[in-house]
């Protein structure tokens, strides 16, 4: 099952990619990916692992020493074993980070390569998170097109509802083939659970779930905590459990 | 391979084994290891026999990782040791074919390792080894004999790697050594053809592809694992001028596969019939007639040539498939080539790149050379590029004046390598069109062509 995350900037979705990861991982019977594909995101801060090297990383350095490698050798073989070494291992998820988006050389060849390296990953696994930018073009350049489940959060902001139709459209548009696309709204107060609801279906959007305003999250992020020491009773981690239940179940 | 504990097929190959499913971790970077494939004499090869030297898997602890070499011996009478490597790096490919055991990169970079799964079913390096046997023989008919020995004993394993890295070595130097004279099969590569239709990418031991990712090593790979892919082979054919690198067989498949349109290649000059060029070279090589030298410059530097324009927009002119007179799209590795422009006159004739590129190749160029190239730091524009090859007494100085002392009809021997005398192109360049070549009597067809201008002046016409 791959699930990509999606949203606007600032709408909570690398909270909501971390605690999903969290939940999916805490059941115990699944091989789970992340994949940090937004540059801009802190994933792997909020899943409190530390990463040596990205993708991106990689292929520059690749690109810096095409010339020089040995005759006989493969790049492209060296480039998937310096993916697998950036594979960040822990007992319950590992997680590949892209790194910056290319810069205005000429990456065909070893984008190329690395999309098939990393599908080949992905494969291995049972459930696969992408943490992804808002303007989907990088989701379908760089990894897999199909994507099971897309996740879009917003906040309970008209920008962030707005940006949320967007992303359906433009997903529709570069034909990345999904079964279901959802929207989780996030930081939703009690007085405005109902007005927001109603507002997003009746744009034609489904919601997957609400999470809370969680004060225990803002009181993590503050310090630079990662939210997956985010104590069980936290109000937003729970909605997120629920919403890993559902996905579960189809 | 019935009396296997786990399967052997294609569809293993994406297997990758995550640390929580791993049993064993063998070599990889936080160990060591090596693998090794070589040609010997009949009876130097125990046909079948397979050797671990050291603890085989089910010896090894759950979760650890050990040292790891592969040293497989073949025999055939049609087998050349030149092979050696293209079989080696099959070890990949069939290593991948076993259930339970993932197999990543070549030489003494390799990382394997053995699921949990794959050891539960008591799979050992002796049925690695069996399958490994099974599928280089089915595959290759020309292997007649064939003996593994695998080595997790850490002394055996450095011992391994140091005879690996002689033998690598010798490959190597034997490689860079190779030149387009030593070999009778050239590879083509069609890939660019999407954006560039009648770019045919010819790749000599001298020549590596414009996108500097396939040398003809890599070529003659692809071409063995799928004959009828993008990449295929061309028979060298008839020598029709060595130093500019044009042969006959490359003339004939170039005119096949771009319809007609490009019918000579010089694989080493950026004069008369330039290479084509595709669109994701590395570098380009222009000819600045100002200084009769010619500049270089790559994708990655982003600041602006002695023409005034960046790597970009001269990409756009020189790219898309045509040969650009005086104009060349190359891969970076082309640069250390032997055979580097060497009907131009080599590095000799060169007298600009940005200082980036001049350092990562700078053990190629020849050491007198080096400080007479100059980069953007001391010229981006013709002026003071002139001033400083005369300040540095740069040898293009050299051919300006014989230049001019032939224009005074003094006879002169000819010189060893192609000149372009009498080329006039002040700071412009035409895209698919040969300009000034020497000699006259040449017919210009534009087609599709761009033009390059330093300063154009466009003057509306007063309407009537």
């Amino acid at each position: 099952m791959i699930i990509a995350v999606s949203g606007k900037g600032g709408t909570g979705k690398t909270m909501v990619s971390a605690l999903l990861i969290r939940a999916m991982a805490e059941k115990g019977k699944y091989d789970i990916l992340a994949i940090d594909s937004d540059p801009d995101s802190n994933l792997p801060d909020a899943l409190g692992v530390e990463v040596e090297k990205n993708i991106g990383d990689i292929r520059e350095e690749l690109l810096g020493e095409r010339d020089k490698l040995p005759v006989g050798t493969s790049w492209q073989q060296k480039l998937e074993y310096e993916a697998m070494r950036a594979l960040v291992e822990t007992d319950e998820f590992d997680l590949l980070s892209m790194g910056r988006p290319e810069g205005a050389g000429c990456y065909c060849a070893a984008n190329n390569v690395l999309r098939e390296i990393i599908d080949t990953i992905a494969k291995n696994y049972d459930i696969v998170i992408i943490d992804t930018e808002a303007g989907l073009e990088h989701l379908s350049r760089r990894t897999t097109q199909n994507v099971d489940i897309m996740l879009i959060v917003t906040d309970t902001s008209k920008r962030g509802v707005t940006t949320a139709a967007r992303i359906k459209e433009l997903a529709g548009e570069l034909k990345i083939k999904f079964s279901r696309l959802n929207v989780i709204i996030n930081r939703v107060t009690p007085e405005i659970e109902d007005k927001i609801k109603n507002y997003v279906n009746e744009i034609g959007l489904e919601v997957a779930g609400i999470v809370p305003e969680d004060e225990l999250i803002r009181g993590f992020d503050v310090e630079g905590k990662p939210l997956t020491e985010l104590p069980e009773e936290s109000k937003a981690y729970r909605a997120i459990k629920g919403i890993a239940n559902r996905l579960e179940l189809g | 391979m019935e009396d296997l504990p786990v399967d052997i097929g294609l569809i293993y190959e994406g297997e990758r084994i995550r640390k929580s499913n791993m049993y064993v971790d063998l070599a990889g970077p936080k160990s060591k290891g090596a693998e090794l494939l070589i040609v010997v004499p009949p009876e130097e090869v125990e046909d079948e026999k397979i050797e671990v030297i050291g603890p085989d898997i089910p010896d090894m602890k759950e979760g650890s990782k050990s040292p790891f070499g592969v040293f497989i011996k073949v025999s055939g009478e049609t087998l050349e040791e030149d092979l050696e490597g293209v079989f080696e790096r099959r070890i990949h490919d069939f290593s991948n074919y076993v259930q339970g055991f993932m197999h990543l990169n070549s030489r003494d970079i390799i990382w394997c390792r053995v699921s949990k799964d794959g050891a539960r079913k008591g799979l050992k390096l002796e049925h690695i080894g069996k399958a490994l046997i099974n599928l280089y023989k089915s595959e290759f008919d020309v292997i007649k004999k064939m003996q593994i020995t695998y080595y997790t004993d850490e002394k055996a394993v450095d011992e391994h790697i140091v005879r690996a890295r002689k033998v690598y070595e010798r490959r190597d130097n034997k490689a860079a050594a190779l030149r387009d004279e030593d070999v009778d099969v050239f590879y083509g590569c069609l890939l660019c053809q999407s954006f560039a239709p009648t770019h045919v990418c010819a790749i000599t031991p001298s020549r590596t592809s414009g996108c500097g990712a396939i040398s003809w090593f890599e070529g003659r790979a692809a071409a063995k694992v799928d004959p009828n892919g993008p990449i295929f082979e061309i028979p060298k054919g008839e020598v029709i001028d060595s130093l500019k690198g044009e042969f006959s067989g490359i003339n004939e498949v170039v005119k096949d596969k771009s319809n007609g349109t490009v019918d000579r290649v010089y694989l080493h000059s950026i004069f008369d019939y330039p290479h084509t060029s595709c669109g994701c070279f590395e570098a380009i090589a222009f000819y600045i007639p100002e200084v009769d030298g010619i500049g270089i410059v790559n994708r990655d530097f982003h600041g602006v040539t002695p023409f005034g324009i960046p790597f970009s927009t001269m990409a756009g002119q020189v790219g898309g498939g045509v040969q650009s007179q005086g104009f060349l799209g190359i891969g970076i590795a082309y640069l250390r080539s032997t055979k580097f422009l060497q009907a131009d006159g080599g590095w000799e004739r060169i007298v600009w790149m940005p200082s980036d590129l001049r350092d990562r190749v700078k053990e190629v160029i020849p050491i007198e050379i080096y400080d007479k190239i100059a980069t953007e730091t001391d010229a981006t524009e013709l002026e003071g590029l002139q001033s400083f090859l005369k300040e540095k007494q740069h040898p293009v100085l050299e051919r300006l004046v014989e230049e001019e002392e032939q224009e005074e009809g003094a006879e002169k021997a000819e010189a060893p390598v192609a000149t372009v005398p009498e080329i006039s192109m002040p700071a412009t360049a035409f895209q698919g069109m040969p300009v000034g070549v020497p000699g006259g009597g040449f017919t210009i067809i534009f087609k599709n062509a761009k033009i390059y201008a330093e300063k154009i002046i466009i003057k509306r016409k007063e309407k009537k």
